[in-house]
């Protein structure tokens, strides 16, 4: 309960210094935001490590548009964060499928492979590689808990047309889920 | 049905969260942002500093050519007429007691051209007559900005030696002749000869490029030829010079 109290809190004073980014330092704002932007794109990727690097590239690209700053600081971090966490995540796609084709040729897979493609986290980030990017990036920051508002500051919609753009998009994911898996 | 997909992607995508032990480390991200920023700006910096001596060491092979070499001297010349703040910088801190680079030895100096040309007052001058005398004769244009910046030195130096056997002659190579020349004379006090030139005489001194200032000797020979504007105290280095020779 207090954790979700402290959570509550503190969406409120990011609010807040979202509002007065004009006149709050850079590492203020930095500071304000880190853990929430790293926590979105971990969500997307396996290693945590890399979702910290790829965090603090976001801020850094922040950083150096003025456009991005001001009240709607928060809302194009989340938007950048969440683009930058799903196309590395494409990218890593690749790269396994790469390697998977390459270790056909040279060996079987390890146990440990095996164990990893059958993790639900494994199955539902393919799923997310696979659809839409914008479909994606719903999802994903709807899944941290972004209200509907919010949703539609960060991906630039009208908040009316949320309901119909996530209804479309969790109908792709489920599609494309029990393509790939079946219904379970 | 809308509740049960929503439940089930839901389900799904819940399997997103990251582990509950790991937090994400907000000094060590600071820490890295500071750096990268820093690293940034190192690279900016270094960026310009390169881009500046590949300029410089393109430009250097066309400084080879004269036409590219008097271009950048007008170039200078402008910039240095127009910006008080560059001509202070250069002109009054730099001490040259020596004469110039273009300063030339006694024995190999060659007769300036002879000429006469109407002063203001309509009266013929000339350069001949000036034998005995050490002659500053500055090829000028009333819009001519650096010939401008040299125009109260020129006044100064006549004020001060004209008593040495010094004399500064002004050939204004207008177009519009004495209209332009006379009100630029009256306007800022020109106390030297001030003569309206023409093609002959500018072909004579080869005065392409101005200003171009000569420093003539007592015997009528070319001492330094100064093409665009020069430091004040380079001028004055050449005609004291001049004026201690025997």
């Amino acid at each position: 309960m207090r954790r979700c109290r402290g959570v509550n809190a503190s969406r409120e004073a990011l609010a807040e210094i979202g509002s007065n980014a004009g006149h709050v330092d850079v590492e203020t704002i930095f500071l304000a935001h880190y853990e929430r932007i790293a926590r979105v794109i971990a969500r997307v990727l396996r290693d945590p490590s890399r979702a910290e690097e790829l965090a603090v590239e976001v801020f850094l690209k922040w950083s150096r548009n003025p456009a991005a700053q001001g009240e709607n600081a928060q809302a194009w971090l989340y938007r950048v964060a969440v683009r930058a966490g799903l196309d590395e995540l494409r990218r890593e796609t690749r790269r396994t499928q790469r390697e998977r084709v390459v270790r056909f040729f040279r060996h079987s897979p390890t146990p440990e492979d095996i164990r990893a493609s059958k993790e639900d986290q494994e199955k539902v980030r393919a799923v997310l590689a696979a659809i839409q990017p914008r479909q994606a990036e719903l999802l994903v920051l709807r899944s941290h808990g972004l209200s509907y508002d919010e949703l539609a500051g960060a991906l630039d919609l009208k908040p009316a047309s949320i309901g119909t753009f996530l209804s479309r998009a969790e109908q792709t994911f489920r599609k494309e889920y029990i393509k790939r898996y079946g219904q379970q | 049905m809308d509740n049960n997909r929503d439940q089930w992607v839901e389900e799904r995508l819940a399997a997103l969260r990251p582990d509950s032990e790991w937090l994400p480390d907000a000094s060590r991200g600071l820490a890295q942002f500071r750096g990268h920023q820093r690293d940034r700006a190192t690279h900016r910096t270094r960026r310009w500093g390169w881009l500046a001596a590949g300029a410089v060491v393109a430009a250097l092979p066309l400084m080879a050519f004269p036409s590219t070499r008097a271009f950048a001297q007008r170039c200078v010349s402008a910039c240095v007429g127009q910006s008080n703040w560059v001509r202070d910088l250069l002109v009054h801190n730099v001490s040259e007691s020596v004469p110039s680079s273009v300063f030339v030895k006694a024995g190999n100096r060659r007769m300036a051209p002879d000429f006469v040309l109407d002063d203001a007052s309509g009266k013929p001058v000339r350069l001949s007559e000036f034998r005995g005398k050490v002659v500053l004769l500055n090829f000028w244009a009333t819009w001519c900005t650096p010939c401008a910046a040299e125009i109260p030195w020129f006044i100064e130096f006549q004020k001060a030696h004209q008593d040495a056997g010094f004399a500064t002659l002004g050939v204004s190579l207008d177009e519009d002749g004495w209209s332009a020349v006379k009100p630029y004379i009256d306007g800022h006090k020109i106390n030297y000869r001030i003569m309206v030139g023409n093609d002959n005489v500018s072909r004579l001194y080869d005065a392409v490029s101005l200003p171009t200032t000569l420093i003539i000797d007592k015997s009528g020979r070319i001492a330094a030829t100064h093409v665009g504007i020069r430091s004040k105290s380079e001028y004055e280095a050449d005609i004291k010079a001049v004026l201690d020779e025997k």
